[in-house]
């Protein structure tokens, strides 16, 4: 009898250290699961539907919920996530995407290709993305469940880019169909997707809540920032809409909030001294753009345009515009390094060669009378505002009479629209674009604001269309090294540098990747 | 002088102290360019944002350039504001209050405009102006002007109602002296003291406004140095480079302090009723 005990106590003990042990090794599996993640984003938005707004931040929150057919990874490579495949038939006129399969939505369904048709219909008809595809469309096709057949009526190359694009108000994602039936081209209020997160509540002007939606059907595809697998951790994350950078700021400071985007740059000594913030600089998403007044003399002429690039000391703006040289980096090329189509030599021989005797000489080859330089800019971005004042500086330097117009950005847009009364103006261009062919609306004859109408703009034209038609990536690499040969040659606007953004975070927020726009599936907190 | 024969009777401190101050700060303002090897606009953005040193005695700004230097320029601007601005309320407010002093039949009609101008607060008028006509030092000028006289012209208008029907002015008119005559000879002369102890307030407004329509960004252009555009620029930089917004600011409040002390003890030194409390 006591033997019998004593061996049902061994064997309990036993069993309830196993527990205990199996526990822990669980416990530290799940270790990363739950927790509310309090987000603080500079602006509000007006709604959350995606293909009716400019508003790049709509698409940040949504991504969360919705998906794309196609999303990019870490190095802008172009990757299917809601697709399983797909092949694009000889002449780029067909494209066929096979669906994955069994991939749930919030409510309840399973994703098919009425779904991707019937939100593809409404990009079509009403995203700016669509709308750059939908002249060479023809239409779509469903080939059965899973298989869909996209038709265009001329080649478009940059489709499939376009489809996963990063800037805002251009990406397609898969909506439910009943949906998009419910509202069809009205803003969409009531959000069915595929996200590992879905939509809760939205205060606006406050705040935005998701919570984890369990059913997730992640993509079997390596996490690679938007592509492949995406694991919810959290159970919750609250979106709120903070338009004081320095709020942000304090509240990251006092633990209020896990996550900030875009606090003051000259601020980061401070961060990285405070053991419970982590600063996340963005990789170089923007470019400080000089535009030329290609109507008017002096710049009319190419020397002169030149002679700017040869006369300005591009490190020393870096500071200047910028400041810390860890936010920003010298990039000649209108794509960045790492990127697909990055062009390595652009602006060989007169990108950053500093040489204010060449520039005097080439502005006297222009025929430069001497009359003063406008330079138009706007005074309420730093970026804008302190570029300005050092251009001014430097041209000074060699000579040149500048008369600065700092305006706030309504009479800034009101005045560069005309062609005379500025000579040269500065803008912020975003840099992670998803295809070459996007600088077709403001580079060639008269595009944007740039008035720039001779020979070499038609000769860009050219250069574009082309572009528009090859779809072999090795041939249409080859087009976008002319055509930044050409634009270095001709320099109807250049790029001046590169520069980030600077995120910050709490230290507890583990795993969170600073990409061109925040997320935060994979992430989780400690 | 009357005003120099009672200051050397009376010796008032505020008066010491505020011409002191206003001493050095004119001194700096003038030699501006001989106490600074830097210049106020060029910049040198790899050395920006340094910490007070020997080189640069108040640090530098986010391009690099020497604060101090750019405080002398600044309190310069300042300075020519400030005596544009006098000199033209001076102008325009005598002449528009001694009209309306002197001839009653305008008065009604004058004053009912300056009323409604006063009912406006002068920041504001000056604001919209400067609004209108641009940024700029000579736009800045006319508008802090036009935002001031209608005080000056009220200051001018009762000064001169209350000496005009004195006996001594009667006297003149009486022995057939012209208007001319009376005004400038007789009324003018006497009224000179509310008038310079207005002129004195009207400076350090000037000075006060100037900064905060450059720190509203409708003031002084870029890069033209001003003190309020200064601090204006050093916000954002504050908590990593307190100089850069310290130095501009104690140098608004020291003219502006100077400035109002100066005017107080003017007021003291020249009003015949408070003789008696200064003689304590």
């Amino acid at each position: 009898m006591r033997r019998k005990i004593k061996i049902t106590a061994v064997v309990l003990m036993t069993l309830v250290f196993s527990l205990l042990l199996s526990g822990n090794v669980l416990a530290q599996e799940e270790d990363h699961y739950g927790g509310t993640l309090n987000a603080a984003l500079q602006m509000s938005v007006a709604h959350l539907d995606s293909d009716n707004s400019t508003d790049s931040l709509i698409t940040a929150m949504m991504n969360h919920v919705y998906e794309g057919l196609f999303e990019f990874d870490e190095n802008l490579n172009l990757t299917p996530h809601l697709a399983e495949s797909y092949q694009i038939g000889e002449d780029g006129l067909v494209y066929d995407v096979k669906l994955r399969e069994n991939v749930t939505m919030h409510n309840g369904q399973t994703m098919n290709a009425d779904d991707v048709i019937a939100s593809f219909k409404r990009w079509l008809e009403l995203n700016n993305g669509g709308q750059l595809v939908s002249p060479y469309f023809d239409r779509v096709e469903k080939i059965d469940q899973y298989n869909i057949r996209f038709k265009f009526k001329e080649p478009y190359a940059p489709f499939l880019n376009i489809l996963a694009s990063p800037v805002s108000n251009q990406k397609f994602v898969v909506r439910a169909e009943e949906v998009v039936n419910e509202f069809g081209s009205d803003v969409i209020d009531r959000h069915v997707g595929t996200g590992p997160y879905k939509y809760e509540e939205w205060v606006p002007d406050q705040k935005l809540v998701l919570t984890r939606f369990e059913d997730y059907s992640p993509s079997p595809r390596e996490g690679s920032f938007f592509a492949g697998e995406r694991i919810p951790y959290l159970d919750k994350i609250v979106f709120n809409f903070i338009p004081d950078a320095q709020v942000r700021v304090s509240g990251v400071q006092t633990g209020q909030f896990h996550f900030a985007e875009e606090v003051p740059r000259d601020q980061y000594s401070l961060f990285e001294a405070n053991p419970n913030i982590d600063n996340v600089i963005i990789y170089p998403d923007r470019m400080s753009m000089l535009i030329f007044n290609n109507a008017n003399p002096p710049f009319d002429n190419k020397y002169a345009r030149q002679a700017i690039a040869y006369a300005l000391d591009f490190e020393e703006l870096g500071y200047a515009m910028i400041g810390n040289p860890k936010f920003w980096r010298l990039e000649p090329a209108l794509h960045e390094e790492g990127n697909p189509w990055h062009v390595p030599d652009a602006g060989k021989g007169i990108y950053g060669v500093y040489d204010p005797e060449k520039a005097k000489e080439l502005l006297d080859r222009a025929g430069y009378d001497g009359s003063p330089i406008v330079i138009l800019s706007g005074q309420d971005n730093a970026m804008e505002r302190q570029g300005a004042i050092a251009i001014q500086d430097q041209l000074e330097k060699i000579g040149v009479e500048v008369e600065l117009q700092l305006f706030d950005r309504p009479t800034v847009v009101e005045r560069r629209a005309k062609k005379e009364g500025w000579h040269i103006h500065l803008s912020p261009f975003i840099k992670i674009v998803p295809d070459p062919q996007i600088h077709q609306g403001w580079t060639g004859t008269n595009k944007w604001i740039s008035n720039w109408d001779s020979e070499e703009s038609r000769e860009m034209d050219q250069i574009f269309a082309e572009m528009l038609k090859e779809v072999d990536q090795e041939k249409r690499y080859k087009i976008v090294e002319r055509m930044e040969a050409k634009l270095w040659d001709a320099v109807p606007y250049f790029n001046i540098l590169d520069y980030s953004r600077l995120h910050i975070k709490r230290a507890e927020l583990k795993n969170f990747k600073g990409s061109w726009q925040p997320f935060f599936w994979n992430t989780y907190l400690e | 002088m009357l005003f120099l024969k009672k200051y050397k009777r009376y010796k008032h401190p505020y008066i010491t102290t505020s011409i002191i101050i206003l001493i050095i700060i004119a001194f700096l303002s003038l030699f501006a360019p001989l106490l600074t090897d830097y210049n106020p606009v060029r910049n040198d953005a790899r050395n920006r944002l340094q910490p007070p040193s020997y080189q640069h005695f108040l640090g530098t700004d986010q391009f690099g350039r020497d604060v101090f230097t750019r405080i002398l320029y600044g309190i310069r601007t300042s300075m020519e504001v400030g005596l544009a601005v006098v000199l033209l309320t001076v102008i325009f407010g005598g002449i528009v209050g001694v009209m309306a002093g002197y001839y009653s039949q305008i008065d009604k009609i004058v004053m009912r405009i300056l009323d409604a101008l006063m009912a406006f607060p002068g920041i504001i008028i000056a604001i919209s102006l400067a609004a209108i006509w641009g940024a700029g030092k000579l736009n800045i000028i006319l508008a802090l002007s036009f935002a001031y006289f209608p005080k000056m012209a009220r200051i001018v208008r009762s000064a001169v109602i209350s000496i005009k029907d004195l006996d001594y002015v009667d006297s003149a008119r009486s022995v057939g002296a012209k208007d001319s005559r009376i005004i400038f000879k007789y009324i003018l002369k006497n009224s000179a003291s509310p008038i310079m102890v207005q002129a004195t307030f009207n400076f350090a407004l000037a000075i006060l406004d100037e900064a905060a329509l450059s720190f509203l960004g409708v003031g002084i252009m870029p890069p033209a140095p001003s003190l309020g555009a200064m601090v204006t620029d050093a916000r954002t930089y504050m908590v990593v480079a307190p100089w850069m917004i310290l130095a501009p600011g104690i140098m608004i409040i020291l003219a502006v302090l100077s400035l109002n002390l100066l005017g107080d003890g003017l007021r003291d030194l020249l009003d015949p009723h408070l003789k008696n409390t200064l003689k304590k």
